[in-house]
């Protein structure tokens, strides 16, 4: 793609995210939420194939109506209270259908079948920027909505867990096995959004040091699908046994930095009272275990000098910077001991 | 502590920086002179029962026997690793003893923690290794079924212990082991405070683990190599029993009436694994599930919340560990020259390597609990105070020492008597480093004889 | 002690635990001195020293 082009978009995803970071009023934050839903169709399009096609023109579908949703119970809500500003909105209707839009913007339950088959359309680089920066902005919205229905985020969340843990279960594509990753956990996200919106917002920050370290192995290792994996160790050893590491963070097991938002959100939890949803949560972790650690597995608990699983692909010299890959990786791993400074920087 | 513990992280950089020609002299060494240092730990001066405190770790008598048990395997596993990590390329023999060296640092932490969280994230912190070693450097393609077993076990009996100390937390408002059998006890509804009792014990019965929840254990330790089933059967079961020591003194009044069917179930899988044993026809399965069958022996001993059952837990925990450790490093050294486990296929061995044969037999010795040796110290002390709980508890723990006997005796005079099958009789002769290993297991386990109080616990 | 260069070049790698060992044991004994602020401070096991008895720990 022409480099202008590309920063003309780049542009405009981080124009539009920060437009709707810095408004008060709703039609305001609506604005930059559709601004990068236009900004990143073409970034999704760019390889004219009909997959990443029909993968553009659903996430299309189903963000516009997404914010259809958003302006609609905006406009309820000025009708109602007489006002546009996003943080007086005590009217329960469009509180709900608020978090309801903007769960639908970024792919929890049961608003969640449109990400792995999106996420399967693009290629790694597209998908990296769609899990991370594309979930900020609808979530800057979600901190800041007061919930007048406590169940409501509870059953979003909790839904979210177990089915991207179940569902899951059943891919081989690792696309799909990172969007489904990407819902449970936004799962874990919603569950403490209305207890502490800054632990919240310290899971989103993690969730995104740990995809990115596995969107970028997975780049750099140029593979889709779980078989090619397993000759990850011919070409990097070094990433291939790193990698276990950056997938049980993701599955959360310490002393990983992925246990410091679980350990967290269940403190809080039962902080709350609500330690049979806790339990109910960290157990429903144990489902994503089971194909994180599949794909751990396949990548570097069988190799050489055991039978492989895939057949060695041609071998080009890969331009791909590794210094992001190297930071992300880092983070990953050792962040834990320093979970104090860590919240006490994000709790005001 | 520090003492230990920055000496074993540069160990890290002393496997990785060594030349491979020096590589496991240089480790096993200076890992053995890590173990003598930790020996220090046994004369300590206190009034309160807590010494070399730091800001984060602590020892006291409960806790110094198993530190020092880590300290001293480690060096073991990496003499036992030798041989069989010698084809593999180097970058990988490093990654092997670094994984050994991270998996003696967690243990060190999770022993010596006050923290109860910090307990618990080394406890959970320790199977990343286990699994990587199991997964990696096991023989047979069980071997991923092993780990998955081991790994979803182990956390689904954990993660309700997260939620049941932070509810402790909460409550209480420190974890503080220094401090936390002097707190009050936990005001909750009756039926939560039963659930929260079997939150906080769940993950130490899965590890010890508990008949009924034990099936990952056989898998784990056949499929894992030598290092790895010495870890797991010498020090990581008896993380469990620590676990369970510890969190016991919180769990007050309800133990009383919660126990009984924990306890009535450790006693039946005494005796259901010891019949397993009988037959058997693996040897590291025989090993592995003598080893749920002593450790049903320690859960009961620790449920009965006695003194005599704290003491008699701790020293067949100490006693198991190296008895069970020196049994799969023999096991090792008849796999290494038959690549089979089969006990059929490798008998007759007493003609073939007679030297081995006094470690077989006095490892079998330790195994069915022969006076004087601390593992009879330690069954005893169980049968009594479980006696003491109630009379008919003799029938099966006496039963169990019956049958204990008979598959001892039975492993030995499978492997070692009888005559030698047609094909093996081209066996290596066995190598000054095996038989160093197997005294080094052997010699402290006999050595313990002469003064038991270092291991008695909190009644020393 | 054929070759001092050689050795130091060949077996560098043996000094790294002692000096891991040396810098445990200072580290200890600082914070061993850091915590007499607290002895003898305890109100459950404080006591007077019997005559001829030294402190239990430095």
């Amino acid at each position: 793609m022409s480099p202008f082009i590309l920063s003309i978009l780049l542009l405009g995803l981080g124009l539009g995210t920060t437009i709707t970071f810095a408004s008060s009023h709703w039609l305001l934050a609506w604005m930059g939420l559709e601004n990068n839903t236009l900004a990143i169709i073409p970034l999704m399009a760019q390889h004219h194939h009909p997959r990443a096609a029909e993968a553009t023109t659903k996430y299309f579908l189903t963000q516009a109506t997404a914010a259809a949703m958003l302006l609609f119970a905006t406009t309820s809500n000025a009708w109602l209270s007489g006002q546009w500003h996003i943080l007086q909105m005590n009217h329960p209707l469009p509180t709900t259908l608020i978090t309801l839009a903007l769960a639908l913007k970024i792919g929890l339950a049961p608003m969640h079948a449109w990400l792995p088959e999106v996420l399967q359309g693009l290629n790694l680089t597209t998908g990296l920027i769609l899990s991370t920066w594309q979930k900020l902005a609808p979530f800057a919205l979600l901190l800041q909505v007061q919930q007048t229905n406590p169940a409501l985020t509870i059953m979003l969340g909790i839904t979210s867990m177990l089915i991207g843990g179940w569902a899951g279960l059943n891919q081989t594509q690792l696309r799909k096995i990172l969007a489904y990753s990407s819902i449970a956990h936004l799962g874990w996200m919603l569950i403490v959004i209305q207890f502490s919106p800054s632990l919240a917002l310290l899971t989103l920050l993690l969730y995104f040091i740990m995809t990115s370290s596995a969107f970028l192995s997975f780049k750099l290792n140029n593979t889709t699908n779980i078989n090619s994996l397993a000759t990850s160790w011919a070409k990097m050893p070094t990433l291939t046994s790193l990698a276990p590491l950056i997938l049980l963070s993701l599955a959360g097991l310490p002393p990983l930095t992925g246990f410091m938002p679980k350990w967290l959100i269940i403190q809080e939890l039962t902080k709350q009272g609500l330690a049979p949803t806790a339990t109910l949560a960290a157990l429903s972790a144990l489902l994503s275990l089971y194909f994180y650690l599949r794909l751990a597995y396949a990548m570097t608990l069988t190799i050489s000098p055991n039978n492989l699983t895939g057949t060695t692909p041609w071998r080009l010299p890969s331009n791909q910077l590794t210094l992001p890959l190297a930071a992300s990786v880092t983070a990953t791993n050792f962040l834990l001991p320093l979970s104090p400074p860590i919240l006490s920087l994000l709790t005001p | 502590m520090l003492m230990i513990l920055i000496p074993t992280l540069m160990l890290i950089p002393t496997a990785w920086a060594s030349p491979l020609k020096w590589l496991w002299p240089t480790t096993l060494t200076h890992s053995l002179i890590i173990a003598l240092a930790s020996f220090t730990w046994f004369k300590a001066p206190s009034e309160t029962g807590w010494h070399s405190i730091n800001a984060y770790m602590a020892l006291d008598p409960l806790s110094t026997p198993l530190l020092i048990l880590t300290c001293w395997l480690t060096p073991l596993t990496i003499l036992a690793s030798q041989n069989h990590m010698s084809t593999e390329p180097a970058p990988r023999q490093r990654t092997y003893i670094t994984l050994l060296i991270s998996l003696q640092f967690f243990l060190i932490l999770a022993f010596s923690a006050t923290e109860i969280i910090m307990f618990y994230i080394m406890f959970e912190a320790t199977l990343i290794p286990t699994l990587i070693i199991i997964t990696r450097w096991g023989n047979q393609t069980e071997r991923l079924n092993a780990g998955t077993y081991f790994l979803f076990y182990t956390l689904a009996g954990s993660l309700p212990l997260l939620v049941a100390l932070l509810i402790l937390q909460n409550n209480t408002g420190s974890l503080s082991l220094l401090i936390l059998q002097y707190s009050d006890p936990l005001n909750l509804a009756p039926f939560t405070s039963k659930l929260w009792w079997a939150g906080c014990l769940m993950a130490f019965l899965v590890k010890m683990p508990l008949y009924g929840i034990h099936l990952w254990l056989p898998k784990a330790h056949v499929e894992a190599p030598i290092a790895g089933s010495m870890i797991l059967a010498a020090v990581l079961l008896k993380l469990g029993g620590y676990g369970m020591m510890r969190i016991t003194t919180m769990l007050d009044p309800l133990t009383k009436e919660l126990s009984y069917p924990f306890i009535i179930l450790a006693l039946w899988g005494v005796i259901m694994t010891a019949s397993i044993c009988l037959r058997q026809t693996d040897l590291k399965s025989l090993i592995a599930y003598s080893s749920v069958s002593h450790m049903g022996l320690v859960i009961a001993a620790i449920l009965t919340q006695t003194p005599w059952g704290f003491t008699g837990a701790l020293i067949l925990m100490i006693a198991h560990g190296l008895t069970s450790s020196a049994l799969f490093c023999l096991a090792n050294t008849n796999y290494e020259r038959t690549h089979s486990r089969t006990m059929i296929l490798t008998r007759g061995l007493q003609i073939a390597l007679p030297l081995m044969t006094t470690w077989w037999f006095t490892a079998s010795l330790a195994n069915l609990a022969l006076p004087p040796l601390p593992n009879l110290m330690g069954e005893l002390t169980i049968i009594t105070s479980l006696f003491g709980w109630s009379w008919w508890t003799l029938l099966l723990t006496g039963a169990g020492t019956l049958i204990t006997a008979n598959y001892s005796l039975h492993m030995f005079l499978m492997t070692q008597r009888g005559p030698l099958p047609h094909h093996i009789t081209n066996l290596d002769p066995t190598h000054s480093r095996e038989h160093l290993l197997m005294a080094l297991h052997l010699l402290p386990l006999i050595l313990l004889m002469l003064k038991p109080s270092l291991i008695w616990g909190w009644t020393a | 002690m054929v070759n001092f260069v050689a050795l130091a070049r060949e077996h560098w790698v043996n000094i790294l635990v002692p000096m891991g060992f040396v810098i445990g044991y200072y580290l200890d004994r600082k914070q061993d001195q850091k915590l007499t602020a607290f002895r003898n401070k305890s109100v459950l096991y404080s006591r007077e020293l019997k005559p001829g008895e030294e402190v239990t720990w430095k």
